[in-house]
């Protein structure tokens, strides 16, 4: 029989109020995957769980496993990124990421690959760099954990190099013998970007200097990608 | 078991009302049906004249019987001194504690952009238009201590002070009755940065 208690160290992707003083928050566990947790009478100003089942919350959890829910028996803060609620301008960005991981990561295996990168971005995110380049990394790097990678390399349908086509609805690039008039034609630098971003370790982001055209392509690229297969209207609108 | 139609009818009510499950409407069902008959059309009454009568109020958005209300036209109240928060229920709350003397402004929720809550959800504009009116010299921000009160606060301190009003945010810290060893390092960082000279 599986243990009801664990400890797992998590993020908080979601936080919102249930019934009268209890929040219900999404975790994003190392060990177990995606998780609904429960906090009782976190909203209560004497909680001892309020701070740390906030959104945008680095910590470890005791849970102990319900019917429905996990509930939150003890937690213990290790990061909290207090300037994404203080800064009006990283809010969204904050958002942005922990709104595109709960949609994308499900399930209750490990994830310890996702946990990392979305830590790591929030960390990066509350430093100096490109934050739009950041995000570009972080949907692509996702995708690619989620089993959706994008294709950039070579064409889809010949696989001949110097495809620069790309399809949404087909994931990937394509030559233009191929494309048959579907898909947005993209600067050969654009491509490049998306490949460097996906393979790149989330730091090297900073390094990196693309022109005002290879910004704006590798966007729209990703939005469109994200609304065709995920349904992100909602998210893609706080970019 | 399946109740008689009025019956049955009371308890999904119930059920409606925030916090309440089946066994408490079922519970509270029965108790309206052992008390006097006059007493529960006076209950009846009372809930739709509240519904009928209570409104917000024009200018600052509590309930109120009368707009605008008792607080914006109240004289003794300090009309330079703006508190800003979420709920009108917040609004009681801060009248409980019998120390502020200034006028209200609630914004009826927070931002929450995921929720499609943006500025122009909330009574934001109606705030820009209330301080840019003149005469009000602080604007205290009293949205919960959370994600997104902390966020809205911070909008609302951006919005505000080119216009040249003192902005201030209630303090953080530790609840009255409570132990050191037990709060988190978040509200502990915080109430030492709001530490006052005694």
């Amino acid at each position: 029989m599986a243990e009801r208690s664990y400890k797992t160290d998590a993020l908080v992707l979601n936080s919102r109020p249930l019934g009268e003083a209890d929040r219900l928050i999404t975790l994003l566990t190392w060990e177990k995957g995606k998780i609904a947790a429960v906090a009782r009478g976190a909203r209560k100003t004497k909680s001892r769980l309020a701070a740390g089942v906030d959104l945008f919350t680095y910590g470890h959890y005791l849970l102990h496993q319900g019917r429905s829910f996990a509930i939150i028996t003890g937690q213990e803060v290790k990061e909290h990124f207090i300037r994404f609620r203080e800064d009006p301008d990283l809010y969204p960005y904050g958002l942005f990421l922990a709104g595109l991981t709960d949609r994308l990561i499900a399930g209750t295996e490990p994830c310890p690959a996702s946990c990392r990168l979305l830590l790591d971005s929030w960390r990066l995110l509350d430093g100096e760099l490109d934050r739009d380049l950041l995000c570009r990394a972080f949907e692509l790097k996702l995708t690619d954990l989620a089993g959706h990678r994008p294709h950039f390399e070579g064409c889809l349908g010949c696989g001949a190099g110097g495809a620069h086509i790309f399809s949404p609805r087909q994931g990937g690039v394509f030559c233009r013998q191929c494309a048959g008039g579907d898909g947005m034609e993209l600067d050969p630098g654009s491509i490049a970007l998306a490949v460097r971003l996906i393979g790149a370790p989330l730091a090297q982001a900073r390094m990196l200097r693309p022109g005002p055209r290879q910004k704006r392509e590798l966007a729209q690229v990703t939005a469109t990608f994200l609304r065709y297969h995920f349904d992100l209207d909602d998210l893609i609108k706080l970019r | 078991m399946v109740y008689p139609e009025p019956l049955e009818k009371l308890i999904t009510g119930f059920c409606r009302f925030p916090g309440i499950g089946p066994k408490t409407a079922q519970r509270l069902a029965f108790y309206l049906l052992d008390r006097p008959r006059e007493e529960v059309a006076g209950f009846a009454r009372a809930m739709v004249e509240a519904k009928d009568k209570m409104r917000f109020c024009s200018q600052c958005g509590c309930f109120t019987e009368k707009d605008p209300c008792g607080f914006c036209t109240d004289p003794r109240r300090e009309r330079a001194v703006l508190c800003v928060v979420q709920e009108p229920r917040d609004v009681l709350v801060l009248e409980r504690t019998g120390q502020f003397r200034g006028v209200y402004h609630v914004l009826h929720g927070a931002l929450s952009p995921l929720d499609g809550i943006g500025p122009e959800e909330l009574r934001l504009p109606l705030l820009a238009r209330r301080i840019g009116a003149g005469g009000i010299g602080e604007v205290i921000i009293a949205t919960n201590p959370n994600v997104e009160g902390d966020a809205t606060a911070a909008y609302i301190a951006r919005m505000v002070k080119p216009l040249g009003v003192k902005v201030t945010r209630i303090a953080f810290g530790l609840p009255v009755g409570g132990d050191l060893e037990y709060a988190d390092d978040l509200t502990l960082s915080r109430s030492l940065e709001g530490r006052r000279e005694m």
